[in-house]
């Protein structure tokens, strides 16, 4: 492919002599079709060919294979096979020769005539040049290598790229997240390694005699470098085309269970595929354009036809672009479009050949595969059912397909007969039809009928009791197989025989909870339709909301992999079971996430903080998948971001010990991993009324001690809640850190409005101790859900947290809320240690205004002034003096805070304490 | 394949026409790759290259297939992009097929202008008894658009040549006459001249177009 041999036949020194010299007899051969030898240049030494030489060279084809046999002139038999010249001589091996091209000559009149280039001369005992012929083919990173090694004779000109490369990124770091400067640098940096390259004497010598060497020199150093930049160059590029990844994969997930035929691909060319598919998926591994586009190419080459007689049959476009397609949404790449980038604009060694090679050919037709996923121009998802209708089928009956799925559609139309009604095929394809009317018509008649029929057998086997003991109860496996054994006889009519005929004909009569022979139930094909109004109906007849078909999958499953919200919110409000995983351990969550589908996952989240349901969010699939993991692979910013800040953990690794950073494939997603700044706001539509500012105080403090006190021996006592309740903290905690006084309060349920604009010394004060007012009633609510005083197992409270992190405005609003101000932790810290040991002055005034106790000390004795002291926190020494510490407080290493202070050395403290003392004495 | 000595013109052709029509045919029919029977690798029905040399000037073309399923001519300005010509193929019994044609040039001229050679081949002709194209109306509007006409039938191997030959000296003809008048413009077509391995003419990264 690349690097095919080349050179100019009419500068090469045999062809001009022939031209010269002998030109009748080129125009004799030139009218005579023969076709015309010519030797490489290089491969003959130069010297004075005899007309021998050329008659040697001038191939008459045979009259019965003019294919495959000739003859020269010089009467020497010549076969041809896969490009390859064989001579016959006299004695010794027969001779062979390699075709390099095939040049179409025209004369001025447009006579046509060939010639071959050829590797070596066809007449025996010629002396072979000395230039032999550099490998044809640059297949992969080590040829590139291996040209530049042994044309250089030695390393120094892979050294000199290396060096070039390390000084670039040294340079450009970080490397330009914009395709255009990228591009110009790398380009650059090119130029210069190839200066660098042909500045080794030998090797610009042998390019001078070769260009065909040039060219693959040339592609050698870009390959090269590529090779060495790869790990720095494709994650930009990844960021670069982050979002167009994103869209692609929500596409491509949404489409992963089509099939061959869906897309119309040819039968013939079902074999080849998985073979195909393993080939392509390994273009992640390559790291240089010319291997990525290769792997293309084999793959695109394993895919053939074969005809009756298995012989290979071309592929042609209207095939090549269905199985590509095909290929590309089974790959699992999760960056196509950035592969696509990176191929098309990071090769620069091709310049000036337009568009003209096979390169070019396989990435433009890469490009229009994934533009013909992007465009939507594919059907919409396939669906399962029509899929599972069909598996069973074999080969040979898939033609019928077509025939029946029309009929199918005509029968919704014309809706005529009986028979059909009585098919769950026909139901399913009303609900698809939207037809909600007539599906619960028809649904509801059944199931009247059969209650009816199932109290008039029952009647009927009392009475059949009655008169004959020995006729049982059938079960219902046997009924099918047996029923016309058990009937009086074949044509018996009597009530208990029709009784049965018709229940057994009922078995088919779809009800609502009828089921195909894939488990699929009403409900289902409802929700994997999205059609809501039907998932209501259904509901309300008694649908069975968590049945599973053979893949395990709940109406649920199918709700969330769609992206039907509406169907989704109607089943989980109907109790569809939140965390049920299917057969492959996936649960809604996890489908939702795989396809991308932001709505449901929205509507999932939402449902569990509302219906306090607990949602798995770092739930496992059978690989050990979490959704985040999902998410961050296929690039969903969006939706990893809500899952982080609904408790997702990116450090979770799956069962090849991979964590979802590892599948963040671009920048942008990796940032979102590491520091995704919550805002819940955005996403989740908690504002359900909008609590106005009544003109009401707050609950009484004592009354609500009295409820908190009550509702934390509830919960000691309620081992889920204290889990759910660390959980909580957790994410309390991060919004702290974070510094999110917003967010920190939506966790806690505190509404933050009320507090924006409280002045603290205002007393507040409850309506009345029963007051139902907005206000009050979200305050009761607040104690009762989460214990503000509510500690990690290090002992730390949010208020600890809040001091520590300085958010002075989060300490107010969890004072009102009746945190306990002198709380300590394990290691017998109070939130004013926090602060103290932080530096954070405006917590320390506002914890010692409110009665936090100044000489609180925690289990090594320390007082705050103690802890400033020993850090050296200037700030909060002074503040701290300003409120009369006790100096001569001594801690476990029997000192005092000036004596910590001394042994610290931190002179302005010292000062500061001694000025104080002075003052105050 | 790729590598381009110095003075080789490299152009890019592209076939388009409805599904059946016999692009297929037509371009395996042109390429008659006698020498390389069993060693044709798949792609070679999609894409091929062809080497000619008419009067000494050397060319390098290469010629991309394409799908006619109408699903995919949303796909058309992908492939044609960057083309030095373009075939447009129909079946001379098959009408819709040439109005097909009449599309693919009205979309050709608008988006490439007169950058690109057309021409327009009316297949089949061993079925002319089937014909349903009249002839002077197809002549007419090739005349009319400025495109050569041709009638081929890839199955008895009529008019393939005269085709490919006639619309390679066009766009030879047609480089030249660009080169000439814009000397500075870039072309979509980069004639290396006479370029020596030095380090100067060598080395230029940057891109064609
Ligand atoms: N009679 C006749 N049939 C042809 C000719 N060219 C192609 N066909 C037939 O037309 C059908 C479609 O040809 P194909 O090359 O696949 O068309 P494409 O879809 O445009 O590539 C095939 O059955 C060919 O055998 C021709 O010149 N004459
Ligand atoms: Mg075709």
């Amino acid at each position: 492919m690349e690097g095919a041999y080349d050179e100019i036949i009419s500068d090469n020194p045999f062809f001009i002599q022939f031209k010269n010299e002998y030109s009748n007899l080129l125009q004799h051969c030139i009218s005579q079709s023969w076709i015309i030898c010519v030797p490489r240049i290089g491969s003959l030494n130069t010297r004075v060919f005899t007309v021998e030489d050329f008659c040697a060279h001038v191939l008459v084809p045979s009259d019965e294979l003019p294919e495959t046999h000739y003859s020269t002139l010089t009467e020497k038999q010549v076969t041809v096979a896969n490009k390859v010249i064989t001579l016959e001589v006299t004695k010794g091996l027969p001779l062979q020769s390699h075709i390099l091209f095939e040049e179409t000559f025209y004369t001025e009149d447009y006579i046509k005539y060939k010639v071959w280039c050829v590797e070596t001369p066809l007449e025996p005992n010629t002396n072979v040049g000395d230039c032999a012929i550099t490998k044809d083919y640059l297949l992969s990173i080590n040829d590139c290598i291996d040209l530049l090694w042994t044309q250089a004779a030695g390393r120094q000109v892979l050294d000199q790229i290396e060096l070039n490369v390390q000084q670039f990124l040294k340079k450009h770091s970080p490397l330009p997240i914009a395709l255009a400067p990228l591009r110009d640098a790398i380009s650059e940096l090119y130029t210069q390694c190839l200066q660098s390259t042909l500045q080794n004497r030998r090797l610009r010598e042998k390019c001078k005699v070769s260009k065909h060497l040039l060219e693959n020199i040339k592609l050698s150093v870009e390959c090269y470098m590529q090779h060495l930049l790869f790990d720095s160059l494709f994650k930009p590029i990844c960021t670069i085309c982050a979002y167009e990844d994103s869209h692609l994969n929500k596409k491509i997930r949404n489409m992963c269970d089509i099939q061959l035929r869906d897309l119309d691909i040819k039968k013939e060319l079902y074999h080849a595929v998985p073979k195909a598919k393993q080939i392509l998926s390994k273009i992640v591994t390559y790291n240089t354009v010319l291997e990525k586009v290769l792997c293309l190419k084999q793959a695109l080459n394993a895919i053939n036809k074969k005809d009756n007689s298995n012989n290979v049959v071309l592929l042609t476009a209207d095939d090549l672009l269905p199985v590509f397609v095909f290929l590309l949404i089974k790959s699992s790449i999760p960056n196509w479009y950035s592969q696509l980038k990176y191929m098309k604009e990071f090769r620069f060694s091709e310049v000036g050949n337009g568009d003209c090679d096979e390169s070019a050919f396989l990435i433009t037709t890469l490009e229009a595969v994934i533009e013909h996923i992007q465009s939507g121009a594919l059907a919409g998802p396939p669906n399962p059912e029509s899929y599972y209708y069909e598996s069973n089928l074999t080969e040979d009956n898939l033609n019928d397909n077509g025939q029946r799925k029309n009929s199918l559609t005509e029968s919704i139309s014309t809706c005529d007969t009986n028979s059909r009604e009585e098919t769950l095929e026909y139901v399913f394809d009303l609900i698809k039809a939207n037809n909600s009317e007539q599906v619960q018509y028809l649904l509801e008649k059944n199931q009247r009928h059969l209650q009816s029929l199932q109290q008039n057998e029952r009647s009927a086997v009392k009475f059949a009791e009655n008169q004959d003991d020995d006729d049982d109860e059938d079960d219902d496996e046997e009924y099918e197989t047996e029923i016309y054994q058990k009937l009086c006889h074949p044509l018996c009519s009597c009530k208990k025989c029709c009784s049965k005929i018709s229940k057994n004909l009922l078995k088919t009569s779809p009800t609502v909870s009828s089921r195909d022979s894939h488990g699929l139930t009403p409900l289902h094909i409802a929700s994997i339709h999205g059609k809501a109004n039907i998932v209501e109906i259904l509901i309300d007849m008694g649908a069975k909301i968590n049945a599973t078909d053979l893949n395990e999958c709940t109406p649920l499953h199918y709700a969330a992999s769609r992206g039907h919200q509406n169907a989704l919110l109607l089943l989980l409000h109907s109790g569809a079971s939140i965390n049920q995983a299917n057969i492959d351990k996936n649960t809604p969550l996890h489908l939702a996430v795989n396809n991308g589908h932001m709505n449901c996952i929205k509507a999932l989240i939402y449902f569990a903080e509302h219906g306090r349901k607990n949602l798995k969010i770092n739930c496992t699939n059978e690989h050990g998948n979490t959704p985040l993991h999902l998410a961050a692979k296929w690039g969903y910013e969006g939706i990893a971001k809500l899952l982080i800040e609904n408790g997702a953990e990116p450090s979770l690794q799956n069962h090849n010990n991979k964590t979802a950073f590892d599948y963040a494939h671009n920048l942008k997603i990796l940032q979102v991993l590491k520091l995704s700044t919550p805002n819940l706001y955005e996403y989740i539509h908690i504002t359900s009324t909008e609590v106005k500012t009544l003109n009401c105080k707050t609950d009484n403090p004592v009354t609500l001690k009295l409820q908190s006190l009550k509702t934390r021996n509830n919960e000691t006592n309620n081992v889920t809640k204290t889990v759910e309740n660390l959980k909580r903290l957790e994410r309390i905690f991060q919004a702290i850190s974070y510094g999110d006084v917003k967010l920190a309060c939506f966790y806690m349920n505190i509404k933050y409005e009320n507090y924006a604009n409280t002045n603290i010394t205002t007393d507040r004060l409850s309506c009345h101790p029963l007051c139902e007012c907005q206000l009050c009633k979200k305050t009761h609510q607040t104690i009762s859900d989460y214990d503000i005083n509510f500690a990690d197992s290090n002992g730390l409270t949010a208020l600890h947290y809040a001091a520590r992190y300085g958010l002075d405005e989060l300490c107010k609003i969890l004072l009102l809320n009746n945190a306990n101000i002198n709380s300590s932790n394990r290691k017998g810290q109070t939130p004013l240690h926090l602060a103290a040991l932080n530096n954070k002055i405006m917590v320390i005034r506002f914890l010692l205004d409110n009665g936090a106790n100044i000489n609180a000390i925690d289990l090594s004795g320390n007082t705050p002034l103690h802890d400033a002291c020993e850090v050296g926190n200037i700030g909060a020494t002074k503040m701290l003096l300003n409120y009369n510490p006790n100096l001569n407080m001594i801690n476990g290493s029997e000192k005092s805070a000036i004596e910590v202070a001394k042994e610290k050395l931190h002179l302005t403290i010292i000062d500061l304490i001694e000025k104080h003392t002075n003052k105050i004495k | 394949m790729s590598s381009a000595p110095s003075g080789t013109h490299n152009f890019k052709v592209v076939l388009l026409g409805e599904g059946c029509v016999g692009k297929t045919s037509i371009l395996l029919r042109y390429i008659e790759d006698k020498f390389n029977d069993k060693h044709l690798t798949t792609l070679q029905a999609t894409f091929l290259n062809k080497k000619l040399n008419i009067n000494g000037k050397r060319i390098n073309l290469s010629i991309w297939d394409t799908a006619g399923q109408e699903k995919f001519h949303a796909l058309g300005p992908i492939y044609y992009r960057n083309s030095n010509g373009a075939i447009l193929v129909y079946d001379i019994t098959d009408e819709d097929s040439f109005g097909k044609v009449k599309n693919w040039v009205k979309e050709l001229k608008k988006m490439l202008g007169s950058d690109i050679v057309l021409v327009i081949a009316g297949n089949k002709v061993d079925l002319e008894h089937e014909r349903t194209v009249p002839l002077e109306e197809a002549e007419s509007y090739a005349k009319m658009v400025g495109a050569k006409h041709f009638y081929t039938s890839a199955k008895l191997n009529q008019g393939v040549e005269e085709l490919f030959l006639e619309l390679t000296r066009e766009m030879v003809e047609r480089f030249e006459q660009n080169s000439q008048t814009e000397v500075n413009r870039t072309s979509r077509v980069l004639v290396v001249e006479d370029e020596a391995p030095t380090q100067s003419s060598c080395c230029s990264g940057s891109r064609s177009n």
